[in-house]
């Protein structure tokens, strides 16, 4: 056959000329067969066979045939709208079914053809009758044929994107496995639906199916729910589980609370919990483990037994309440506890206590930048404390501080502000005694008190940042500390502390009152007033906006412009198109600062979501408009926009990466930073390299920010350039002839390095995708150190801890092994730094035998394992006195990078390929996919995650439970500052002279 | 045999008939007929099935096309002509294993490629002609059209209009006649291009016109903006010729060389 194939179509076109219609059609179906070889000649026809389809008189069959012709044709000229149009025309003979480029192709553009009519259809609200039915029909079919065909994630896909919720229901209801689909349809719809007020549509579409299954997933529900934000859907789903008798829906409810808290989404939360019934048990029993005593998790253990609910229940109810309270009794304890989940106090304890007993920071790095630093150098000395300040976040180890007062105390001014902040950053959710360990330093009430108002100034913020999206409590006295000052360095700290503590909760009277403040037009309190403000109102994209900007069109002052702009920003936070008009309205101003702002805003309205149009504005903007400020931001602007897709971003700012301007490089390095944060992205790093050594010294500092922020976490076994950055950093900080800016920039990244004692990362989406609002509010704000230093206390907003802590129903954490199933070294601590000898400044090449080269490593190491331990005796307090499981475990781990540190020779057995690790435990983000439960443990997960708080099941309730993390800092603390009382006695004297500050006074504590 | 060969070949029969009557509509309408019929043939192109009878449906179907061709040579529809040689076309290349050789194959290839040159379409006449083996060119009905060409080509028009004489095939007449209309429109082109006017006597001489009534005449019809004027024939030239463009080239590389710079500023 194949030697007699057809060698031209001419004869087949001719053929269309005849007369006779029998001899058109012959020839059409001919052509149809052949049209795949042939089409260059039959192009040049084309125009017969068109005129052939609009042939009234021609048998319809034949002119669909026509048209498929066409179609064909036009399908290999590569014109697309054309071929679709005629296979439109086509009718039934176009087959969705059939397996060519041709139908392929068309398919897709039919699809897409059809999803932007209908966006269209719908965005301008004109009526979707406009659409061809035809097209409509086409997308149908193929919606049904991947249905038929169980292809549901196709049908899904195209139904999203085709904005056919009804179809999307159709695919997820007849899928054979219903929950796989719609947990793929939620991501789908947070990764590709662009348009805010659509996902909603197909979220709350999502929820109604999910609502409708015998088995509904009630996590995913609830995250549906908190997206949508339906707060009283949640409340009910709660109630419910909470309700039921089951232990197991109780524990899967806490787990909810978890997961929902995780989001940040402060507001929610609260009303969520305001939804809830209050417990209306007796006073005895919800007011005792939250009110009496100041650290709930302290005395619990002691006084609850394992099974608390019914030991509990049974002692009381045995002596007031009817044995129906049983169950009622069950339910409010659950409800306390639940509540104490929702307001965030749970989790944030738990955290602090992990980034306590885990604590593995080293001070040997912050000494040796605290003696390479000039004492005059007040940006350095300053950016010693912030490092100090981030490496410790959370941990509420502040004993650098108390080892150096009288070097600290050359903070003065706003130096001071920022060192006393800095302990907020330390003492990063101690939501209980905060204030107490504030306390010497806040405006005393009425007699003055006589402290500076840096120091009061920056206590009020360093409470902001304690109790950052969890200030219920602490917000009322803010609100009096700024109603009772007219010292603008205190309003400067209390209006950030009230911004932060208030995140996001829109309350009307903190707004008036740091209003008043704004109105005063005092440049250092507008500022803040400005960012408080805008804190305050986070995601709401209220009327305060256009008050603000208003505001920021009166005043003369730069600064408070540029906090109002920081502040309106904010408002739109996460609004996508809603915010447009704004953008617009600032993006257009006259004034660099405003646009500036408007940078901010697009960044934070499309935080995330990766939306083209939001990136192309910032990249026009990042090379047009005149001010260089307006570019750096926009540049930078574009790291928020990206940070769900981190590793686009190299790529879409590489070329700026070299642009001759310098504030577009910073831009360039602080977006890499800012979108590829904790993640140690190769191409993000690759980028970033050459940066660090740029000609502009600014550039470089920015470069080293952005590079910390992409390696936090990661030690030199997973990438080696880490090891090569740590040395560059050193090399900076240790270099006399080095510009501050960048000497500041190596010694910020250093503390973002080894942020939280090393169990912290920079994470702006949770676990389920969200974005975490208080994270990337924290590195917007941050992104400002630029113009304000204490500003980069901000940072430590975005940290979350990177554990994994396993709660039990009484939301203990109970020993268990889990495995980690890849090589200890990969994920372990980086290793304590050996003490600086000041020889090794001296770069001869001296010629060294191998025998006394180890001899020299080995006393190296004895050094620094005797300093570490003296450090630890005289700080931390001897770890065994409080003689706890997490503790020892400690210790043990220690002895193992010790060990690692000993010459390769000795250990000759290979490393293991996995290793035993224990709840709670240190699980970095690459080290999530190594994480498996052991089979035959006695707790089972109630959701497999990695990381994070996750509720067990216990198997075997009756045995005794062995608690870990029972280690309050607070108790410690306690111990510790009685210590370090004599210690510090002398640095007191000190203090009285110039009013430094002083470590917080030994508070009593009784239990 | 097939019933239906039988029933094909007794209309060509038919058909023969009445080509060699001269009965133009007859043979038109049996024409018609027959190339419907031969659609149910499944040998032929494009299909090329093999079927026991597939050498003589295939035989019978060229000579059909052969005959439809010098049929609307007679007839002077040269559309016709057109789309019977197309479908004639794949018996003499596709099928060339499967046949024997037709005899007329080269007087028709030859006609299609005078028809060409009257048509004017010089390059489809070098693809035809490419196409065609190297011994086809010894052919004199080919080497017919080959030098009829050349001579074209060349600007010989007085021995185009005398190769007339020599035609291989009397259907050749048909397109002679067309060929002169051609080379006069083809010297017309050229002198309208060349001369602003001409005395209507060189004109006569020029366009190989034997009296002046025929110029005038051919005038008339096809080159109506064509005035007579003082015994010459004046060629609207100035009319044509539309002030070409100048390109504004200072303009464009001083836009340029400021793109260029500020690309450089930009990035």
């Amino acid at each position: 056959m194949a030697a007699t194939m057809v060698s031209s179509a001419g004869g087949l076109l001719a053929m269309l000329n005849e007369s006779h219609p029998l001899l058109k059609q012959q020839a059409l179906q001919n052509l149809n067969n052949y049209v795949d070889q042939f089409w260059p000649e039959i192009s040049t026809s084309v125009t017969i066979i068109e005129s052939l389809y609009e042939d009234e008189e021609f048998d319809q069959n034949q002119r669909q045939l026509a048209a498929l012709l066409v179609s064909k044709v036009f399908y290999y000229l590569g014109e697309l709208n054309d071929s679709l149009s005629y296979a439109l025309g086509a009718g039934s003979l176009f087959d969705v079914s059939e397996d060519s480029d041709y139908v392929h192709t068309l398919l897709a553009k039919a699809i897409d053809e059809y999803a932007s009519l209908k966006t269209k259809a719908i965005e301008s609200s004109a009526d979707a009758e406009s659409i061809d039915p035809r097209l409509e029909a086409i997308v149908e079919r193929m919606l049904d044929k991947c249905i038929a065909d169980g292809k549901y994630q196709q049908a899904m896909g195209i139904a999203i994107e085709c904005r056919r919720l009804d179809k999307l229901e159709e695919a997820i209801t007849r899928s054979d496995n219903v929950h796989g689909t719609l947990s793929y349809c939620i991501g789908v719809s947070h990764c590709f639906i662009n348009r805010r007020e659509y996902r909603c549509e197909v979220l709350s579409l999502l929820v109604n199916v999910y609502q409708k299954l015998p088995s509904p997933d009630y996590l995913s529900i609830c995250q549906c729910l908190m997206f949508l934000d339906e707060p009283e859907g949640v409340a009910s789903i709660l109630e419910k589980l909470l309700r039921s008798d089951n232990k197991d829906d109780a524990l899967l409810a806490f787990q909810i609370a978890f997961d929902l808290v995780e989001n940040e989404h402060q507001a929610f939360l609260l009303n969520v919990r305001d939804r809830l019934p209050t417990p209306k048990s007796q006073p005895l029993e919800s007011a005792n483990p939250r009110s009496a005593e100041p650290v709930s998790g302290e005395t619990e253990p002691s006084t609850a037994s394992e099974d608390v609910p019914m030991a509990e229940g049974a002692s009381v109810s045995s002596t007031s309440a009817p044995e129906i309270d049983k169950s009622e009794e069950t339910y409010s304890e659950r409800l306390t506890k639940i509540k104490g989940i929702l307001s965030g106090e749970t989790s944030i304890q738990l955290t602090l206590q992990f980034l306590y007993s885990h604590n593995k920071s080293d001070l040997l790095i912050l000494k040796a930048i605290k003696q390479s630093v000039e004492m005059r150098n007040s940006v350095c000395h300053s950016a010693t404390i912030y490092s100090n300040a981030i490496m410790h976040a959370g941990t509420t180890v502040d004993t650098f501080l108390r080892e150096n007062l009288d070097w600290l105390s050359r903070a003065t001014n706003w130096a001071k502000f920022s060192a006393t902040a800095g302990l907020g950053v330390i003492h990063r959710g101690h939501l209980q005694q905060g204030r107490s360990l504030m306390a010497p330093y806040l405006p005393q009430g009425g007699a003055g008190g006589g402290g500076s108002p840096y120091s009061e100034g920056g206590a009020l913020y360093a409470l902001g940042l304690i109790h950052a999206n969890h200030g219920e409590g602490i917000k009322q006295f803010l609100r009096d500390s700024l109603r009772s000052t007219n010292v603008e360095v205190i309003q400067h700290g209390a209006c950030l502390g009230l911004g932060l503590a208030a995140l996001g909760t829109a309350d009307e009277d903190i707004y008036d009152d740091i209003k008043s403040v704004l109105y005063t037009d005092s440049a250092v309190a507008g500022e803040a007033a400005g960012i408080g403000m805008g804190l305050l109102m986070v995601g709401t994209a209220s009327e305060k906006a256009s008050e603000m900007l208003a505001y920021a069109h009166e005043t003369q002052h730069e600064k408070i412009i540029r906090g109002l702009a920081l502040g309106i920003a904010l408002t739109v936070y996460g609004r996508e198109e809603e915010a447009d008009t704004l953008i617009e309205q600032m993006t257009r101003d006259q004034d660099p600062i405003l646009r500036y702002g408007g940078m901010y805003a697009l960044a934070l309205a499309y935080g995330g979501t990766a939306n083209n149009k939001a990136i192309r504005q910032l990249l026009h903007f990042a090379v047009s408009d005149v001010s260089d400020d307006v570019r750096r931001t926009a540049v930078l602007a574009l790291g928020f926009v990206m940070y769900s897709e981190p590793e686009q971003t190299p790529r879409i700012v590489s070329l700026l990466s070299e642009s001759y301007n310098p504030h577009v490089r910073y831009g360039a390095a602080l977006a890499v930073g800012i979108s590829c944060a904790g993640t140690g992205l190769s191409e993000a790093i690759s980028l970033l390299e050459p940066l660090t050594s740029d000609v502009v010294d600014f550039v470089r500092q920015g470069a080293l920010i952005a590079m910390a922020m992409v390696m936090v976490q990661m030690n030199e076994a997973s990438d080696s350039r880490v090891g090569t950055f740590r040395r560059q950093l050193e090399k900076i900080i240790l270099d006399k002839h080095e510009d501050t800016m960048s000497k500041m920039g190596a010694i910020l990244a250093s503390g973002i390095l080894d942020a939280g004692g090393r169990n912290v990362t920079i994470r702006l989406l949770s676990k389920t995708k969200h974005d975490k609002i208080t994270a990337v509010v924290g590195l917007a704000v941050f992104s400002q150190f630029w113009y304000w230093y204490p500003l980069i206390y901000f940072i430590s907003l975005s940290f979350s801890a990177t554990a994994f802590i396993g709660l039990n129903y009484d939301l203990k954490v109970p020993k268990f092994d889990f495995i980690s199933n890849a090589k200890p070294s990969l994920f372990e601590y980086p290793k304590p730094t050996i003490v600086p000898t000041t020889t090794s400044a001296v770069k001869l090449p001296t010629a060294v035998l191998s025998t006394s080269a180890k001899a020299t490593k080995a006393r190296a190491k004895k050094d620094a394992e005797q300093k570490a331990n003296t450090e630890k005796a005289a700080a931390a307090g001897e770890p065994s006195t409080s003689t706890n499981s997490g503790k020892g475990k400690s210790t043990e781990k220690d002895g193992d990078s010790m060990q690692v540190d000993t010459p390769p020779e000795k250990k000759a057995e290979p490393e293991p390929s996995f290793e035993l690790v224990t709840n709670p435990a240190r699980v970095v983000p690459s080290q999530e996919k190594y994480i498996k439960f052991m089979e035959d443990s006695r707790y089972v997960p109630v959701k497999l995650a990695p990381s994070g708080f996750v509720l067990l099941r216990d198997l075997k309730p009756t045995e005794p439970e062995v608690l870990s993390l029972t280690d309050a800092p607070s108790s410690t603390n306690a111990t510790r500052a009685a210590a370090a009382a004599g210690l510090g006695a002398g640095g007191q004297q000190a203090m009285a002279v110039d009013d430094e500050p002083q470590p917080p006074q030994p508070f009593e504590y009784t239990s | 045999m097939d019933p239906k060969l039988t029933e094909v070949s007794q209309y060509f029969e038919r058909f023969k008939a009445a080509c060699v009557r001269e009965d133009i509509d007859t043979s038109a309408n049996l024409l018609s007929q027959l190339k419907v019929s031969l659609t149910s043939f499944r040998s032929l192109p494009p299909l090329f099935e093999v079927t026991p009878n597939s050498v003589q449906e295939l035989t019978i179907a060229r000579d059909i096309y052969e005959h439809a061709v010098l049929l609307s040579v007679k007839m002077g529809d040269q559309d016709a002509f057109e789309r019977d040689f197309f479908q004639l076309k794949p018996y003499y290349t596709d099928a060339r294993k499967r046949l024997p050789p037709s005899p007329q194959e080269h007087m028709i290839l030859g006609l299609n490629l005078l028809r060409l040159l009257v048509q004017n379409r010089i390059a489809e006449f070098h693809t035809e002609l490419e196409l065609l083996p190297a011994e086809s060119l010894e052919d004199p009905c080919i080497k017919h059209a080959v030098e009829l060409e050349q001579s074209f080509m060349e600007g010989a028009y007085n021995r185009v209009l005398t190769a007339k004489q020599t035609v291989p095939n009397q259907s050749y007449d048909y397109f002679m006649d067309l060929l002169a209309k051609t080379v006069r429109d083809e010297i017309s082109g050229c002198s309208e291009k060349a001369y602003d006017y001409l005395s209507i006597n060189d004109a006569r001489q020029m366009l190989l016109f034997s009296s002046d009534n025929e110029l005038l005449q051919y005038i008339n019809e096809e080159h109506p903006e064509w005035e007579i004027k003082d015994g010459s024939v004046v060629f609207q030239k100035a009319k044509e010729t539309a002030p070409c463009k100048e390109i504004p080239s200072l303009q464009l590389i001083n836009q340029t060389l400021s793109y260029a710079r500020e690309l450089e500023r930009i990035v």
